[in-house]
């Protein structure tokens, strides 16, 4: 007697489809799964088997063989074990095999047969979709798996009521009633006074999506003006909230019934380790901070304090908008195109406010660590001073967020109308036809390149953030020479503020 | 003439400063009944300003380290270095040692040893210091040096190593007075420095071979500078730090003080403004010095051709931009003008050369 339950496990932040056959056959009593079941995945045997004795079924005298196909890639967690125990009851004749047919079934079960969620709700459901009608999980997973579009969801507080819906007996239990999630509150640009170029550096990083360094002493306002990029993003489109929803799901954070539109923004500490930033891990391969803000924002304050390994190895997704995390189990590619925004101070001790008092090998370790590889991936690099006490005080209101929101919205719309991805992505063929010069504008760039104070790579990156202020001002033509030489302005060059002369 | 070793010996022993040393020479009446009390520990009645157990601790730290040294072998060590050691017996003495209120025992040299009895000026500054600081530091010294004048500095990161620099370039006597011993490169950025002073002008040091940079020792040395100066100058410096230490030490040996004048609010120009409320001399140039000195000056105040001043600008932006970093928030603040009519603005001086872009900002450009 055979049972084919479709259900489906989660490897790195994406579900794959699972086919739990379980084989009754005649023999000396015995269970065996096979199919690269991992440790929690492999206890699945004691507790499905308690279920079914808790919910009053039998557990048959006989050999028992499950395997879960295909067998190639490794199961890990517990999102198999209701399928496991629908197949046990389907090839004992509990449950006919057509009332399964079509479905699948996630969940992991308690010995007294009840019926829990797993992490990763989002992308094992989306994995289903187009293989089965709809998809079989706890209550408590049900608004979470609702969110995927083109699925049906049925839910069940246990295994007693998933069979007897499955006999037709019962009706499947209602879904939970979920409260309303209050709208996310996202920092204001109304409360930055004073920085007029501050403000303008956090719009244009918005509209062009560019990564940025800012950097000033403590108090300078740097982890305010962060704080209020996220704010001036626009919503995230169906297919990206579902991507960022899965990576949440997947990550075992709590997904309130909605998909997430905001794009998120994740400010990792520096004490962090290389694998909560990269992800991986050993029991689960969990997705990382910089997948966490995959199509949000990821920022490092106090980048001069992150260990460098953990500075090297954002290198690579930066680039790639992805990341591939090898371990012994296995390899996974996790999603992890993140906006990156820096902040640093000039010197490690701040410089505290008696003036700086770090030895010379001190800073000069520093202004290494800051000026290698991964600053030249900033696009844009400004210093922002300590505000005057009249600024803070007497200033008026700068304009708020939404006004800003709105202008940057424009700016993407524009350059989506060529034809390219966010201007940050350009490469330097696209630029030739979409970003060109008015003469005057070249050969501004030509002067700054024969002084040797800007660098070929730098002509680009300074093109780049050129064509998000042109776009912001809604000019779709060459860049200007104002365009280029404020984007030129809003790059310092890289390396520590504080000059050690040697 | 007795010979030098016991008191190269001495030197050598750890945390033993001048003040130590003229207590155990003056307790045992010579160099030699020193360090045979320090080998046998038997230091009772010598003044070692310390605390009592700190004491013990201390002479038996120098007995240890003595006896681990073979006095015999400690000059021909040297010597094989090719490190002179000059005692104030020596034909080489620098004359202002000789009536110096703390002069040093004896003193070790590496290169033209004649070079300690020229007319010097000592140019001293920060460590940390400006852009601007540096360029100031390295046309003294090339302007003092080219004129045949002597640059003493300490051989120190920033403003001391851009003056020595200066007068290397300028092919003029160079002193360096360093606080460590002649065979530890310290800072170690600076060996090539450390070389090239050597090899074209002269390295001064207190401390024997093999001693290592301790705090204490920079004064030390500071007052070496001052000493072997006619005239000191501070281009940049805090309100303290061990620049004005070197002052203190300076007018203390009626030394002239000289210190160039820097932007009011800038806390590296904090310690030269003060002097130069107080009244001392105001150094612009070489030419300032090279008039104080009263060294004749066949050029006059001729420039050379690339000091040709920039541009003549005045506008908002140019005069919103300070000789020290200036952040663009503070430019567009102070213009009153928006930061897109900013940005061209300051990228056209960047490009005729008036304004210069830095981590922090932007600054004048320095010449």
């Amino acid at each position: 007697m055979l049972a084919i339950i479709q259900s489906s496990s989660l490897l790195g932040v994406e579900g794959r489809c699972v086919r739990a056959e379980v084989h009754v056959g005649n023999g000396l009593p015995s269970f065996t799964m096979v199919g690269l079941p991992d440790a929690s995945c492999r206890e699945a045997r004691d507790r499905v088997r308690s279920a079914l004795l808790s919910s009053a079924y039998e557990w048959p005298m006989r050999r028992l063989t499950i395997n879960l196909a295909p067998s190639a890639f490794p199961k890990l967690g517990t999102s198999l074990d209701l399928a496991m125990a629908v197949g046990v009851l389907a090839a004992t004749g509990e449950v006919s095999e057509e009332s399964t047919d079509g479905w699948a079934f996630l969940g992991e079960l308690g010995l007294d047969g009840s019926l829990r969620p797993v992490r990763g709700v989002v992308p094992l459901v989306a994995a289903l979709r187009g293989v089965v009608r709809g998809v079989v999980v706890a209550d408590a997973a049900h608004a979470e798996a609702a969110l995927v579009p083109g699925i049906e969801i049925r839910c069940a507080p246990d295994l007693g009521r998933v069979v007897r819906a499955l006999r037709r007996e019962t009706p499947w239990s209602d879904p939970p009633a979920v409260p309303a999630p209050s709208p996310p509150v996202s920092p204001d640009l109304l409360d930055v006074r004073g920085q007029p170029v501050g403000r303008q550096v956090v719009e244009i990083a918005a509209a062009g999506g560019h990564h940025l360094l800012l950097s000033g002493p403590p108090g300078a306002g740097k982890t305010l003006l962060a704080g209020r990029l996220p704010g001036l993003l626009p919503d995230l489109d169906d297919e990206a909230a579902l991507e960022v929803t899965s990576i949440h799901s997947a990550a075992g954070m709590p997904v309130d019934g909605q998909l997430i539109r905001r794009p998120p923004f994740r400010a990792p500490h520096h004490t962090a380790s290389a694998v909560s930033l990269i992800g991986g891990g050993t029991t689960a391969m969990r997705p990382g901070e910089i997948s966490l803000a995959h199509r949000g924002v990821l920022f490092a304050d106090e980048l001069g304090e992150f260990p460098p390994t953990v500075l090297d190895a954002l290198r690579q997704p930066i680039e790639e908008g992805r990341v591939r995390v090898s371990r012994a189990r296995g390899t996974v590619a996790y999603p992890a195109r993140f906006q990156f925004v820096a902040a640093t101070n000039p010197c490690p001790c701040g410089p505290a406010p008696t003036g700086c008092r770090c030895s010379e090998a001190g800073l000069a370790r520093y202004a290494r660590r800051l000026s290698g590889p991964l600053l030249d991936r900033l696009d844009l690099r400004l210093h922002v001073g300590r505000p005057d006490a009249g600024d803070l005080l007497g200033s008026p209101d700068g304009e708020p967020s939404a006004v800003v929101a709105r202008r940057v919205l424009d700016a993407r719309q524009l350059a989506a109308t060529r034809g390219f991805g966010p201007n940050a992505t350009l490469t330097g063929h696209d630029l030739d036809t979409i970003a060109p010069l008015v003469p005057a504008a070249a050969r501004l760039l030509e002067d700054l390149v024969r002084r040797g104070t800007l660098t070929a790579r730098g002509v680009q990156r300074v093109r780049r953030v050129a064509r998000t202020i042109a776009d912001l001002a809604d000019h779709d033509g060459a860049l200007r020479v104002d365009h280029v030489a404020a984007a030129v302005a809003l790059r310092v060059p890289s390396g520590s503020g504080v000059a050690v002369a040697s | 003439m007795t010979s030098p070793a016991p008191m190269v010996a001495l030197l050598g022993l750890p945390k033993l400063g001048p003040a130590r040393l003229r207590a155990l020479v003056e307790t045992f009446g010579s160099a030699e009944a020193a360090w045979d009390a320090v080998r046998r520990g038997a230091l009772g009645g010598v003044p070692l300003r310390t605390r009592l157990d700190a004491r013990t601790a201390l002479v038996d730290a120098w007995r240890t380290a003595a006896a681990a040294v073979d006095v015999e072998a400690i000059l021909s060590g040297h010597m094989e270095a090719g490190i002179e050691v000059l005692t104030p017996d020596s034909d080489h003495w620098p004359p202002a040692f000789r009536d110096d209120p703390e002069p040093p025992p004896l003193v070790f040299v590496r290169g033209d040893v004649s070079l300690l009895a020229s007319v010097s000026v000592a140019i001293v500054g920060t460590r940390r210091c400006t852009a601007s600081g540096t360029a100031i530091a390295r046309d003294l010294g090339e302007g003092v040096a080219s004129a045949g004048v002597g640059v003493v500095s300490g051989l120190a990161l920033g403003i001391d190593g851009a003056a020595h620099r200066g007068a290397l370039r300028a092919g003029g006597p160079v002193v360096g007075v360093v606080a460590t011993g002649l065979d530890v490169v310290y800072p170690r950025r600076h060996r090539d420095l450390w070389n090239d002073v050597a090899h074209d002008g002269v390295l001064v040091s207190e401390a024997p071979l093999g001693t290592a940079a301790e705090r204490w020792r920079f004064p030390a040395r500071n007052r070496l500078i001052a000493a072997l100066s006619r005239l000191l100058v501070v281009v940049e410096s805090g309100r303290t730090g061990g620049s004005m230490l070197s002052v203190d030490s300076a007018l203390e040996r009626q030394v002239d003080v000289g210190a160039v004048p820097g932007p009011v609010r800038a806390p590296t120009s904090a310690g030269p403004n003060q002097l130069l409320a107080d009244g001392c001399l105001v150094v612009r140039d070489a030419t300032d010095v090279l008039v104080a000195l009263g060294v004749h000056v066949p050029t006059g105040r001729a420039r050379r051709s690339s000091d040709e001043p920039p541009p003549l600008t005045d506008d908002a932006v140019t005069n919103a931009v300070a000789w020290t970093p200036t952040s663009l928030d503070d430019i567009v603040a102070s213009t009153g003008m928006s930061f897109t009519e900013v940005a061209v603005r300051l990228t056209t001086l960047e490009v005729d050369g008036v304004v210069d872009r830095v981590a922090d900002g932007y600054q004048r450009t320095i010449r």
